[in-house]
């Protein structure tokens, strides 16, 4: 018979709700008791069924060619390690080898500062997110308020404005990302202001946008335009 | 816990897929892609980014194979319980994200975009009793509205157990008592039980 409180931690455990240290002396009891193993095994089966209680929708038809082109080129991890004469095993530590004998201390420093960069952008996806601030411009009121946060990998992005009156009859607010690949700012989409004068959407341009210099919001036609027409009322630099 | 046969034909497909093989992997994305594209649409609705954590989801199942161990879940649950780590890591990401931009703005009155958890479809949904999913619904349905709720708030949200219970205005001895008693009805509902 498992204590109920230790059924509790088992719950959390399988849920992922305890911390580091609840962890520990939860995995140091499973280590040690079969039955606790058995529930939580049983836990797990029974939490990931809930996965199914969410409406059923189908994943885009064009990811499975995708991935399956994308895992063309590359071998599990396991095969990966039996490997030992394949090109793509020793080709980086003949790299890392030669950088060893022309690098300076100084460059191997600034190289472990990035490495630790790219490893923090990795865990957190914030790590990866500019922000921008939009700031009034012709004639817009000087009190409003507005930021973009976004995310280039993903081209999506997110933006808060405050203090905005309403765009008035036969107009809206449109948001344009400013891109150096392309001739034209791209537009991402109509921006709805709230009777307080607040406005939140995320976004994600209408063509991918790898290189964002700035984000702008002008007031355009009723409907947005493909091309911007309308005065810039807020821009920020990236 | 016995073996299903659906279960026994994922462990071999992810036996292959650790050995390079593109046709397994293609099969199991088949069968696991829409409970876990639709887990991920319900917990951060919006679909691009739910296509996102799948293809993600789906490159590491490519990756890691070997590492799965049937002694710890089966495929489902892996898969499962895998894709869930990432949504919440997202949330999270996200609140942080909204939490700057707000700060930013200087509104003390923001409100969150949430996809918090949602009671699940009414009976009404359930149409199909030998359809896997309408019978998690059916027996979702049968527990008390506060487990069933406590649960759903446990697994398609971000919230840790100590927020749930502030939210619910529950002691947190309750939520963790709620939770543990719903997953253990579910257990049994479920066949789960050794």
């Amino acid at each position: 018979m498992i204590a109920e409180e230790q059924q509790d931690r088992a719950a959390l455990y399988v849920l992922g709700r305890l911390d580091a240290e609840a962890i520990a002396a939860f995995e140091r009891a499973l280590e040690k008791d079969p039955h606790l193993r058995e529930l939580v095994h049983e836990f797990r089966e029974a939490a990931a069924t809930l996965a199914l209680a969410a409406p059923q929708t189908e994943p885009p038809a064009t990811l499975k060619a995708r991935l399956l082109h994308e895992i063309a080129g590359r071998a599990p991890e396991s095969l990966q390690k039996g490997q030992p004469f394949a090109v793509s095993r020793w080709l980086p530590w003949a790299i890392a080898a030669a950088l060893l004998i022309f690098c300076s201390l100084l460059l191997e420093d600034r190289q472990h500062l990035r490495r630790q960069l790219a490893e923090a952008r990795n865990v957190d996806p914030l790590m990866r997110t500019k922000f921008v601030e939009l700031n009034p411009a012709n004639g817009a009121p000087a009190n409003v308020r507005a930021m973009v946060a976004w995310e280039p990998d993903k081209q999506i992005g997110f933006i808060r404005i405050v203090g905005l009156p309403a765009a008035g009859s036969g107009k809206d607010y449109q948001l344009w990302a400013v891109d150096a690949e392309h001739k034209d700012p791209v537009s991402a989409g109509i921006v709805h202001v709230d009777q307080n004068g607040v406005a939140q959407m995320r976004f994600k341009p209408e063509v991918a946008t790898r290189r964002v210099k700035a984000f702008a919001l002008t007031l355009e036609r009723e409907g947005g335009v493909p091309k911007a027409e309308g005065p810039i009322l807020l821009l920020g630099n990236t | 816990m016995e073996e299903t046969a659906q279960q026994a034909e994922d462990r071999q497909c992810i036996a292959r897929i650790a050995r390079g093989d593109a046709e397994a992997f293609g099969t199991l994305y088949d069968r696991l892609s829409r409970p876990l594209y639709s887990m991920a649409f319900k917990m951060l609705g919006d679909a691009t980014e739910a296509e996102d954590v799948l293809q993600e989801v789906f490159l590491q199942i490519w990756r890691r194979a070997a590492k799965y161990d049937p002694a710890q879940s089966s495929v489902f649950s892996w898969a499962v319980l895998l894709t869930r780590s990432k949504l919440i890591d997202r949330l999270r990401a996200r609140q942080r994200r909204l939490r700057l931009v707000a700060g930013s703005t200087e509104d003390e009155h923001i409100a969150a975009p949430s996809r918090e958890a949602s009671n699940v479809e009414d009976a009404a949904d359930i149409i199909n009793k030998n359809d896997e999913a309408a019978r998690v619904r059916s027996v979702l349905g049968s527990l008390p509205a506060e487990q069933r709720q406590a649960l759903e708030m446990a697994f398609f949200s971000d919230l840790t157990h100590h927020e749930i219970a502030e939210k619910l205005a529950q002691p947190l001895g309750t939520i963790k008592a709620r939770i543990r008693r719903g997953l253990l009805r579910l257990r049994d509902g479920l066949g789960y039980r050794v």
